[in-house]
């Protein structure tokens, strides 16, 4: 069995899961409007860390802070917070990392483009280093889906037994490269985004880091805090459609969806965490891909409204927080969804919704037609009176 | 006008990688989109791009595009009408 | 995992199954072997090898076996190169972001190519290493049929550096029960 055993999410609306979580059930937001930011001739609507806030945090932390970016340094934030809550052993050798980033640090292209921190590896490399750990570090890059990548990515090298512990740390920064390449799509919109609403008018781009610390716990002697997320499935498919458009019919995610009905209880579903980035495409083909999937009454939910799209650690922050809502039992409210605006039904709320269940779906969908699902069950189990730590035998 | 036709077929040849063809391919009054060239959602943002880049329109909404990138000589007329370069 | 069939391409030659069947350019390998699909000009490079490698491997499996084939493909350098060349276009004095350009700055879009171009509606996925591990790449690759059961897997290393160094390394194999010939 594999069990998520530690996390943590670093954004503009908090430091750790619980702050962020909070945030959320608060209704917060921290989309906003950035004029003349890295210098681009038009104005984006988009939530953003305070980059002198994540260094201040660092320095406290680190030995030496010029090294790393500020991408990487976000990374090592939220991993190091993960880590210590679970006392992991990162340094030992049946660790491994999985960093999950569309473009890492790519601002330093418009500096140094022939450094070697442009590579998305070398800076996964820093990374694990900086924990002292020695094995390749895996970077999965898939676009929009690669934090739920990286998650099945861990989740199969743990089962192939190699590895006993998987660090999957998920995050993007913007830059002008990003933010331009996202205008030029004419994807973005000039307000905080709606996703699945009649009003729609695109997505907007968030910063954030995710941490979920994997660990292969074998099939019997299941220890915890009384209970833990167990993961129950898994799935990938491409639409083999457009590289950018989605899906008209929603193949790739309602595949991805069948895959998953098929290993879990549908009676057991909380709802469904969809990408709804609130672009039109994009939640049109979600409503279309749960409509193929007879899911269309199970209550669904969007994050992009508090977070905005945060690319690479969407699937991890996604997932974490929809951990913590079944946790409290209840089915966030999607901020920034009114009115029905998708064809068929997304059981969407602007309201907070209770809900008893243990089971939750997280899909995703993104450029290249990937389609990627993940799902986690929680499960209870005895206490143990001393958690063992990681690298024991 | 034939002038500006011609010189366009060569700019979306060039913008749009339409590797071995020439500016007699193109018929000028063929649809762009779907059945002629078969263009994209893609290829028609690339196309705003050249018609900011090279003629200094700017078009915001991508809807208005459907109509003006419907062929070459639909592009032609708007171009004539609205350039500032 | 019992390989099918594998291929190597580089600007010296092509080598499909331990045969040399080719030397010369991606481009000049596309007209050789392909020919009849102008989108392979669209791609950048990195893409162009990557499809081109799919196209040797894949032109013998049937539709029906291609449709559930999984996609794991690996590099080094991602999309470093376009990244770079969309970089020129959002530059102060010439910014015009090219959103053709723009799309291509995901690694993973290869693997989409090679999926539009083949029907595969299975899995695909694109890691980055910043060496050649060997033995993590047989482990990842390996690994997709713990949670899946794809008819084939298509795997191996593809990188694109510049015109003079690039690599496909790339494979078509089973898990151990399937066969395919």
């Amino acid at each position: 069995m594999i069990a998520c055993i530690a996390d943590n999410i670093i954004s503009p609306m908090g430091l750790t899961t619980e702050e962020n979580f909070s945030s959320v059930s608060k209704g917060m937001s921290m989309l906003r409007n950035h004029e003349d930011t890295f210098g681009l001739p038009e104005a984006f609507c988009a939530s953003m860390l305070d980059r002198e806030l994540i260094s201040g945090l660092f320095a406290d932390h680190a030995l030496s802070d010029n090294e790393y970016t500020f991408f990487e340094k976000l990374c090592i934030l939220s991993a190091t917070d993960a880590i210590s809550s679970c006392a992991l052993q990162a340094e030992c050798e049946d660790v491994i990392f999985v960093i999950s980033t569309t473009k890492g640090n790519v601002d330093m292209l418009e500096t140094e483009p022939d450094c070697p921190g442009c590579r998305l590896a070398f800076s996964a490399e820093k990374i694990a280093r900086y924990f002292g750990n020695t094995n390749t570090p895996v970077v999965t890059s898939n676009a929009c889906v690669s934090g739920v990548c990286a998650q099945i990515a861990a989740i199969r090298l743990l089962l192939g037994g190699k590895y006993r512990y998987a660090v999957v740390i998920g995050c993007d920064v913007l830059s002008r490269f990003i933010i331009s390449g996202f205008q030029s799509f004419k994807a973005l919109s000039p307000e905080p985004c709606r996703p699945f609403d009649k009003e729609r008018k695109g997505l907007n781009l968030g910063e954030a880091a995710g941490t979920m610390i994997l660990e292969n716990i074998g099939g019997t002697n299941v220890y915890g805090n009384g209970s833990l997320w167990e993961f129950a499935a898994c799935s990938n498919h491409n639409d083999a459609n457009h590289i950018s458009g989605p899906s008209r019919t929603g193949e790739g995610a309602f595949r991805v969806l069948k895959d998953i009905l098929e290993k879990i209880d549908r009676d057991d579903i909380a709802f469904v965490n969809l990408h709804g980035t609130a672009t039109p495409y994009n939640d049109e083909m979600e409503s279309i891909a749960l409509h193929r999937s007879g899911l269309e009454d199970l209550p669904a939910n969007g994050f992009k409204g508090y977070f905005g799209h945060t690319l690479g650690a969407a699937g991890i922050i996604e997932t974490i927080l929809s951990m913590k809502a079944v946790e409290t039992g209840v089915i966030p409210a999607t901020k920034g969804y009114g009115t029905k605006g998708t064809t068929y039904g997304i059981s969407a709320s602007s309201a907070t919704r209770e809900t008893d269940r243990n089971t939750f779906i997280k899909i995703l969908s993104g450029f290249g037609g990937s389609n990627a699902g993940i799902a986690y069950r929680r499960r209870n189990v005895p206490p143990c009176a001393t958690p063992r730590k990681g690298g024991e035998a | 006008m034939n002038e500006l036709i011609d010189k366009l077929k060569t700019q979306i040849i060039e913008a749009l990688n339409l590797e071995d063809m020439t500016i007699s391919d193109i018929d000028t009054e063929a649809p762009l989109f779907g059945s002629g060239l078969g263009l994209d959602s893609i290829d028609a943002l690339e196309l705003i791009v050249l018609l900011e880049r090279e003629y200094g329109i700017k078009l915001t909404n991508p809807a208005e595009g459907k109509e003006i990138f419907r062929s070459v000589a639909t592009i032609a007329d708007y171009v004539s009408k609205n350039r500032t370069k | 995992m019992n390989t099918v069939s594998q291929v190597r391409i580089t600007r010296e030659e092509t080598i499909l199954d331990g045969k040399c069947i080719f030397t010369g350019s991606i481009t000049e390998l596309y007209r050789e072997f392909a020919g009849d699909y102008p989108k392979f000009f669209k791609m950048d490079s990195l893409c162009r090898l990557g499809f081109m490698a799919a196209e040797l491997l894949l032109k013998n499996i049937p539709a029906p076996i291609r449709e559930n084939a999984a996609i794991a493909l690996f590099n080094r350098n991602g999309s470093l190169i376009t990244d770079r060349n969309y970089q020129k276009t959002v530059s102060d004095d010439n910014y015009f972001p090219s959103p053709a350009l723009f799309v291509y700055t995901l690694a993973n879009i290869v693997t989409g190519e090679i999926a539009i171009r083949n029907k595969i509606y299975g899995e695909s996925s694109f890691y980055i290493l910043d060496e050649y591990d060997a033995a993590l790449i047989e482990d990842i690759a390996a690994s997709v049929f713990i949670t899946s059961s794809p008819s084939l897997l298509l795997t191996g290393w593809v990188d694109y550096n510049d015109e003079t160094d690039y690599l496909a390394d790339m494979k078509l194999v089973t898990d151990n029960k399937t066969k395919i010939r």
